[in-house]
């Protein structure tokens, strides 16, 4: 890929991965700033997302994985799929699946009829009907991501939760003298607001010091990432600390790219580094996410964003080791002590029934060509289409190759519009929202 | 006043009307705006609804289980059908355009419920106010503060933290994982149960932080129940909180899971400096949401959530209203939950006596059934009831009383919370087990009726917990 003359900043563009396609029309180049008709893009229907019956294979066979053997349900047609989504407010391009995520009618539905058994008896719901729902869950997801024991799974909110799991232990390790004052943590530059703010609550007020691995954008291969990620651990190591704790992303949030995380566990393990903590908020549904072949410790993804799961619903991995790495989940119930996965099921009263619908998600993307897998890889054929459709169209540049791309892409707006502050970003991001009907997230890179 | 009709209506319907009074109390002190300065969104409309109809409240409970005499409202609570519909309308609201939501309508929702709240409790100030998931997480946020300050050397190694001998489980596991576990010590007070006077209480309060004093343990912070769970009593907390104060205790934390229309919850009155109470349980909003009032003050230590989000270091109630993408909806319907409770005679406050009232009334007529004792006087008793059970039912352990509650739910179709009471040295034939009874609108008195009646059936067929199987 040809880098141009990179621009001030950049758009993210997520598959609107259920919307049928078609070819884009020339009327895109007719940047009318017209209010009533927002810059959407005319799609017709592409035939390959309406999943007609072929001989497709649904048990992912050819990954490893073994998903639960299931009478195949009707794939979904064109007019199911609209109404899957008719809730989507229709005035809104939105095509930024990957800030909220989204979730179908059919899901909705059958959330709501979880939680209708909560309040209908909650005493025999919690007695009989939770923990073992929450155990199919876990297990269906073990199987989807290729780990070996469903002890290693936990299910909690999302992935800032399980951030703050992880961070925590790491806060007491240095409270408790098993790590000395100094030890590093390294994490990438494009690390997620929320958990930079996290290890700065834990590992740096516990006495941690962090390291962040400052990496190109745009940017060209893999290997400008490894370069600085061995550089970020070398800094780590100096003055004979040690590191503590790499916290990796799987794709980053803004601007998105996909990481060679495998790659870079490898390095973790040659370079001594403790623990592995891979943050794959987007991961599932968006990327390959097979937990042996990449190796890390722990690794989180959050199920509402890419696998149609209602809000909000993540996993927290955590790999089977001789070591305990002792995780706990924050809001401390009376099934503290009975491991992470347990504790985590239970953390009082509440609205559990996100992390029941599972099965019945699973149910749902198998309705399609090839599964999650098949929407996956149309969804990543599709944005990298329309990203270099529109950065044709506006002479500017895509972030990243095609190959770290996931279902989301980074293009370049035009210099001309000015962007020079993440505040004039998020203006840009209001006023397409506002004026045009656009649901876009607008990235500002500075010089 | 006679309450109870043929039909098994709710006690408090007669055929003419919610209550069989003579005058009414259209607008009690508590929603006089003068008074307590609360919004006056709650007292416009107790101008203009008209009171709830026998045939409206039980539509609003239909799709609880009819055939379950459901006699346990303290555990997980209940919410009517026109504010889970409203929180339903919150989810969509999020589904159709999230972007949109989370930027421009979550934060002012989260602040009106906020602000609803900080009237009803009479705080001081919104800013006092935070929303979480429920007591529990209340619990880790004030915990996990004081595990940092063991870290940081503001705590010194074996200061103390005192708390009740019954305090919720949960809350002595977050003791453990937070206060124990940074290097502090815990202290329990004891109490009698059955309980005959809050006296009891404050005597043994006060003797365990003298004795502390004595004993050279600074007391960091003190963990009080308003309402305890199990066995569940009303704890004078006001009294608890000026002995604190004398004895010089850093943090007092007020554990009322229960209380928010269970008993009466004043912040000025109670005068602690952590306050958290569900909103699910006593006051009708869906699961799960819950507040933490931390008293505005000079010295006391800043709180945070432990799920850290891009928020962290803005105060606890705005971390708390963003902890990551989840669904928030049931903390956005507290305005609607206080319009329902305004179709009550008496609003909330209204609610909650005739609650108590029922309540002791259903548990004195079990006491008279079941030839036992009521686990405390009626004035230390909320919208719940410690009821005996009849010795010979043999409940010999926590497992027995598990084991019972099972029976009865699958047996009898009755759900009711079964407390084990250890015996003391010398007692002849004790009273073990008790039945924490709640009372709330939905109830009626078939409901106790048959738990009467399958107790009464369990000791005439020489029923004993040993005959169940584990």
């Amino acid at each position: 890929m040809e880098l141009v003359k990179p621009s001030r900043s950049l758009v993210v563009y997520s598959a609107p991965n259920l919307h049928p396609w078609t070819h884009p029309r020339a009327t895109l180049a007719d940047n009318s700033s017209n209010s009533k008709t927002p810059l959407l893009l005319q799609l017709q229907l592409h035939r390959r997302a309406t999943a007609t019956a072929t001989n497709h294979n649904h048990n992912h066979n050819h990954n490893n994985h073994t998903a639960p053997q299931k009478p195949k349900l009707s794939s979904l047609s064109a007019a199911d799929l609209r109404s899957e989504f008719a809730h989507h407010d229709p005035a809104v391009a939105r095509i930024n699946n990957g800030s909220f995520g989204s979730c179908p009618a059919t899901i909705i539905a059958a959330q709501h009829r979880w939680h209708l058994r909560f309040i209908q008896q909650p005493d025999d719901f919690y007695f009989n009907v939770l923990q073992s729902s929450i155990l199919r869950s876990r297990t269906l997801i073990k199987d989807l991501i290729n780990a070996d024991h469903v002890e290693e799974v936990s299910i909690v909110d999302n992935a800032t939760t399980a951030a703050a799991i992880v961070f925590q232990q790491t806060a007491w390790a240095f409270a408790e003298g098993r790590f000395n004052k100094g030890d590093a943590t390294v994490m990438l530059h494009y690390a997620y607001g929320a958990v930079k703010k996290s290890v700065q609550a834990y590992i740096s007020r516990a006495g941690g010091r962090v390291i962040e691995v400052q990496l190109p954008f745009p940017v060209r291969s893999n290997d400008e990432i490894i370069c600085e990620f061995r550089k970020a651990l070398e800094q780590g190591k100096s003055d004979g600390h040690k590191v503590r704790l790499a916290v990796i992303d799987h794709i980053t949030s803004m601007p998105s790219v996909v990481i060679p995380v495998k790659e870079l566990v490898k390095i973790c393990r040659e370079e001594g580094v403790d623990r592995v903590f891979v943050d794959a908020a987007h991961a599932i549904g968006c990327t390959e996410v097979d937990m042996k072949e990449i190796g890390a410790d722990v690794y989180t993804s959050n199920l509402h964003k890419w696998f149609f799961c209602p809000p909000s619903v993540a996993f927290l991995y955590c790999r089977k080791s001789d070591e305990t790495l002792d995780l706990h989940h924050p809001v401390v119930s009376h099934e503290y002590g009975n491991g992470l996965a347990i504790e985590s099921g239970w953390i009082g009263t509440r609205d559990y029934s996100a992390q029941l619908v599972v099965p019945e998600v699973l149910e749902f993307v198998n309705r399609f060509e090839g599964g999650i897998e098949g929407i996956r890889k149309r969804n990543h054929e599709k944005v990298v289409e329309m990203g270099e459709m529109l950065m044709k169209a506006w002479g500017t540049n895509l972030g990243s190759p095609p190959k770290m791309c996931s279902s989301m892409v980074m293009v370049g707006l035009p210099v001309c519009l000015g962007i020079l502050s993440d505040s004039d970003a998020l203006k840009l991001r209001t006023h397409l929202r506002d004026c045009f009907g656009i649901e876009v997230p607008i990235y500002y890179r500075a010089h | 006043m006679s309450h109870f009709t043929k039909q098994g209506l709710s006690p408090f319907k007669t055929k003419r009307g919610f209550l069989n009074l003579h005058y009414r109390f259209s607008f009690p002190c508590i929603f006089s705006p003068s008074k307590r300065g609360i919004d006056t969104h709650a007292s416009r409309h107790l101008d203009q609804k008209p009171l709830i109809s026998d045939a409206e409240l039980r539509f609003e409970f239909a799709h609880h289980d009819p055939a379950v005499a459901r006699v346990n409202n303290g555990s997980f609570g209940s919410c009517p059908a026109s504010i889970i519909a409203a929180q339903q309308r919150w989810q969509l609201q999020v589904l159709r355009q999230p972007d949109d939501f989370y930027l421009n309508r979550l934060r002012p929702g989260i602040l009106h419920t906020r602000t609803v709240i900080k009237g009803l409790i009479n705080a001081g100030d919104v800013d006092e106010i935070s929303i979480v998931d429920n007591a529990t997480t209340a619990a880790a946020i004030v915990l996990q503060q004081a595990g940092w300050a063991f870290a940081e050397g503001r705590f010194n190694q074996g200061d103390a933290a005192v708390m009740f001998c019954h305090a919720y489980g949960a809350v002595k596991k977050s003791v453990e994982a937070y206060f124990s576990r940074a290097g502090g010590r815990v202290i329990e007070v004891q109490y009698p149960f059955p309980i005959s006077s809050k006296y009891e209480i404050i005597s043994e309060f006060q003797k365990v932080l003298e004795k502390a004093r004595s004993d050279g343990h600074k007391v960091r912070l003190a963990l009080i129940d308003h309402i305890t769970s199990m066995p569940s009593v009303v704890i004078p907390v006001k009294e608890l909180v000026e002995i604190c104060r004398n004895e010089d205790v850093d943090q007092i934390f007020v554990d009322a899971a229960h209380a928010m229309g269970c008993t009466k919850v004043d912040m000025q009155e109670i005068g602690a400096d952590y306050y958290t109470s569900n909103l699910h349980k006593w006051f009708f909003c869906p699961p799960s949401v819950s507040f933490l009032y931390c008293r505005k003050s000079e010295t006391l230590p800043d709180l945070h959530h432990p799920t850290v989000s891009h928020e962290y270091g803005n105060g606890l109630p705005i971390e708390s209203s963003w902890i990551g993408t989840r669904d928030y909806s049931a903390q956005l319907v507290v305005p609607e939950v206080v319009e329902f409770v305004s179709r009550f005679e008496g609003g909330i406050e209204g609610i909650r006596k005739r609650n108590h009232e029922k309540v002791v009334e259903m548990g004195q007529m079990l006491v008279k059934a079941w030839g036992t004792n009521l686990g405390s006087p009626p004035e230390m008793c909320s919208s719940m009831a410690m009821v005996g059970l009849p010795a010979c039912l043999g409940i010999s352990s926590d497992w027995d009383g598990l084991k019972l509650r099972t029976h009865l739910r699958e047996c009898f179709v009755i759900e009711v919370h079964i407390y084990y009471r250890e015996p003391e040295d010398g007692e002849v034939n004790p009273v073990t087990g008790y039945a924490r009874i709640s009372h709330q609108v939905y109830n009626t008195i078939d409901d106790y009726c048959k738990l009467r009646d399958a107790v009464n059936k369990l000791v005439n067929d020489g029923f004993t917990c040993g005959l169940l199987s584990n």
